[in-house]
């Protein structure tokens, strides 16, 4: 037994903990949670705990699978909205003979991750998380935000301030820091920015920061949403990912000596970045109402460019204190809330690193988009495709994973064009 | 407790190696016979060399105790030193290590020694415990608390916080927390520290934040309590 395992039993045993949940994620990255009690810990960390690896395949599992969840030790914490009798670790899942499971999206981040280590490269990761509150209204069929506030506002109207201060205490006590909080653009709108760190650790923490935020909402009786565009006339939910590359200590994007945003490695990477733009785009808005997000403005990129500014470029490359080396990175506008933050980060740095590995070359900054500009896919459909097609995607997921994606994606895809709407309705019933 | 390792040309030092071995399991060691003329570190999991113990005893070999305190990764080590009592009287004084115990071993006094210079080294109190101030770091049941307040770390954050308080003082290089404190096989990177860092100052609160130092351009520092 190593020392991490015995942090776990010892701890739990300290603290008076009766159960450990072992999360793990499906392929769209919700969330999946198996309860143990504790004294079925320590067999549950050495030969892991067997499931049916189908759970993970999304809406279009089909027939069992045997897999086996090893909790790595690393990620355990107590649930601080429990009354700490509660732990939980992350699992990284494999099939009997001990090969990763192919639909484990912690598993493809990890290879992503461990072909950057070998290169010299690891990756930094920051989040700006948006999300809505609304009133938990059963009656009410559109949802009721909980004030008018805007933008930065600190007023009474301001419910959420004590929620965020709640969500805060309990995100810092499960190891994951927080930069910034405020109100958004949209009433009942949130936003919370998730201190840099690696890759791995943050896509976990994106997965615990969701359920964070749900169980706080709830415990203050109203709910929470990561919806990406819940309010028509209003602005929808992003999930921007800051992103750099280290080398031991240096920031691999910072260029002390000219005058540029950014060095040649981090050119290259941000130009495989918008190079793949519109493959990668199916894992960082994958739902039929992330394209919503996408198309009706509201500061929301729709073109494929970058920019120091922001405005509607897809990548932003923050120039404000060029002197701060630790500060070089670049903003991915496009993600939303609802992503699956394993593959979206997966694929996000994959397409970067070919950029560095083959020498992709940099497009001049866009302020506004010119007439020739690429757009991201407008739809799911359009999503989809360019996903299925991509040699880029099929190289880092697998074509296992890939296919289950896409699968999912088509049956969502077919549902919703069957779906009969209230505009059609509105527009169509008595015209025709 | 961790790792002891055991110095011996095993020869001559059979028997006393063999009864040390036994008393230091009592002790809560895990006991670790080491070649006095081989390499200073083991090896470990996976053929590197294995992170430094907890302890080292060298038995009757001082010179070998001054190769070990000149060692980068072995230096702070809390080393006790046996000699036989003929050696004493006929070799003269014995500087080198942290503590002295003369052959044959008194169970009561290996106990006492050791607890000196683990107390003297670490800061690491009889039962296993570091204290500074209203802070304990209980390192046999890995809890942490401020003023009897249980705080929850991650076992990385634990492990952070344990290395920098046990080597009260001493400066480490990012990279060598890195490797010290995560070891091979973590994709993180140097920043990591600083991630875990900030995360440790503010679980610790306001009274203990300030006791690990940003050394700027070099890394970080704890400072313990003024002995």
């Amino acid at each position: 037994m190593g020392p991490r395992d015995a942090y776990v039993l010892r701890t739990v045993e300290e603290r008076g903990v009766r159960f450990v949940r072992l999360w793990f994620v499906d392929v769209l990255g919700i969330l999946k949670s198996l309860a143990i009690p504790v004294s079925e810990l320590e067999p549950a960390l050495e030969e892991g705990v067997g499931l049916d690896g189908s759970a993970m395949e999304g809406a279009a599992r089909v027939r069992e699978r045997d897999v086996i969840a090893y909790p790595d030790p690393g990620t355990f914490g107590l649930l601080p909205w429990r009354d700490q009798q509660v732990g939980r670790m992350f699992c990284t899942v494999r099939r009997p003979d001990g090969e990763p499971y192919a639909a484990d999206s912690r598993s493809a981040l990890t290879r992503v991750l461990g072909a950057a280590a070998d290169l010299g490269w690891t990756a930094q990761v920051g989040a700006e998380i948006e999300f809505f509150l609304f009133a938990d209204d059963p009656e009410s069929e559109l949802p009721r935000p909980l004030d008018d506030g805007a933008y930065f506002d600190l007023t009474p109207l301001d419910e959420g301030s004590d929620f965020r201060r709640r969500t805060i205490d309990h995100l810092e006590q499960m190891g994951i820091p927080v930069k910034a909080s405020h109100h958004e653009v949209a009433p009942s709108q949130h936003e919370i920015q998730l201190t840099h760190t690696d890759a791995l650790s943050m896509a976990d923490a994106i997965t615990t920061f969701r359920l964070a935020v749900k169980e706080v909402a709830s415990e203050l009786g109203v709910f929470a949403t990561f919806m990406p565009k819940p309010l028509e006339h209003h602005a929808g939910s992003g999930m921007h990912l800051h992103l750099s590359l280290f080398e031991g200590e240096r920031n691999a994007f910072h260029d002390p000596g000219r005058d540029e945003p950014l060095s040649p490695a981090g050119r290259h990477f941000l130009a495989g970045v918008l190079a793949h733009a519109g493959e990668l785009t199916l894992l960082t808005n994958q739902w039929v109402n992330s394209y919503k997000r996408l198309r009706t403005g509201f500061e929301a990129p729709s073109h494929v460019l970058w920019t120091r500014t922001g405005g509607a470029g897809l990548v932003r490359v923050p120039s404000s204190r060029p002197e701060r080396e630790r500060g070089t990175r670049i903003e991915l506008r496009s993600p939303d809330p609802g992503a699956n933050p394993y593959l979206s980060l997966a694929l996000v740095l994959a397409a970067g690193l070919r950029g560095i590995e083959r020498g992709y070359q940099l497009a001049p900054e866009e302020e506004a988009p010119s007439g020739t500009a690429r757009r991201l896919p407008s739809d799911l459909r359009e999503a989809t495709d360019l996903f299925e097609a991509s040699e880029l995607a099929r190289d880092t997921l697998g074509d296992t994973l890939v296919d289950l994606v896409v699968r999912n994606k088509r049956a969502e895809w077919d549902t919703y064009q069957s779906t009969v709407s209230a505009w059609e309705l509105q527009r169509f019933l008595r015209l025709l | 407790m961790g790792e002891a390792w055991i110095y011996t040309d095993s020869a001559s030092d059979a028997e006393p190696a063999g009864e040390l071995t036994r008393l230091l399991a009592e002790l809560g060691f895990a006991p670790r016979k080491v070649a006095a003329n081989g390499s200073l570190r083991p090896e470990g999991d996976g053929g590197a060399p294995a992170r430094p113990p907890d302890l080292a005893l060298v038995l009757g070999d001082p010179a070998l105790c001054a190769r070990l305190e000149g060692d980068e990764d072995m230096g702070d080590v809390p080393l006790v030193v046996a000699v036989g009592a003929d050696e004493l009287e006929h070799g003269g004084a014995v500087h080198e290590g942290h503590e002295l115990i003369v052959l044959p071993l008194r169970p009561g006094e290996l106990r006492a020694r050791i607890a000196r210079a683990r107390l003297r080294l670490k800061g690491v109190a009889d039962d296993d415990a570091v204290r500074v101030g209203s802070l304990e770091i209980n390192l046999a049941t890995y809890q942490v608390s401020v003023g009897g307040r249980p705080i929850d770390f991650t076992y990385m954050e634990y492990e952070l916080l344990k290395f920098l308080a046990t080597h009260p003082g001493r400066v480490f290089s990012r990279e060598a927390l890195l490797s010290r404190v995560w070891g091979f096989d973590y994709y993180g990177g140097a920043r990591t520290v600083d991630v875990h860092v900030r995360r440790v100052r503010a679980k610790l609160g306001t009274e203990h934040a300030g006791r690990i130092k940003t050394v700027r351009s070099v890394g970080y520092r704890f400072d313990g309590e003024e002995r």
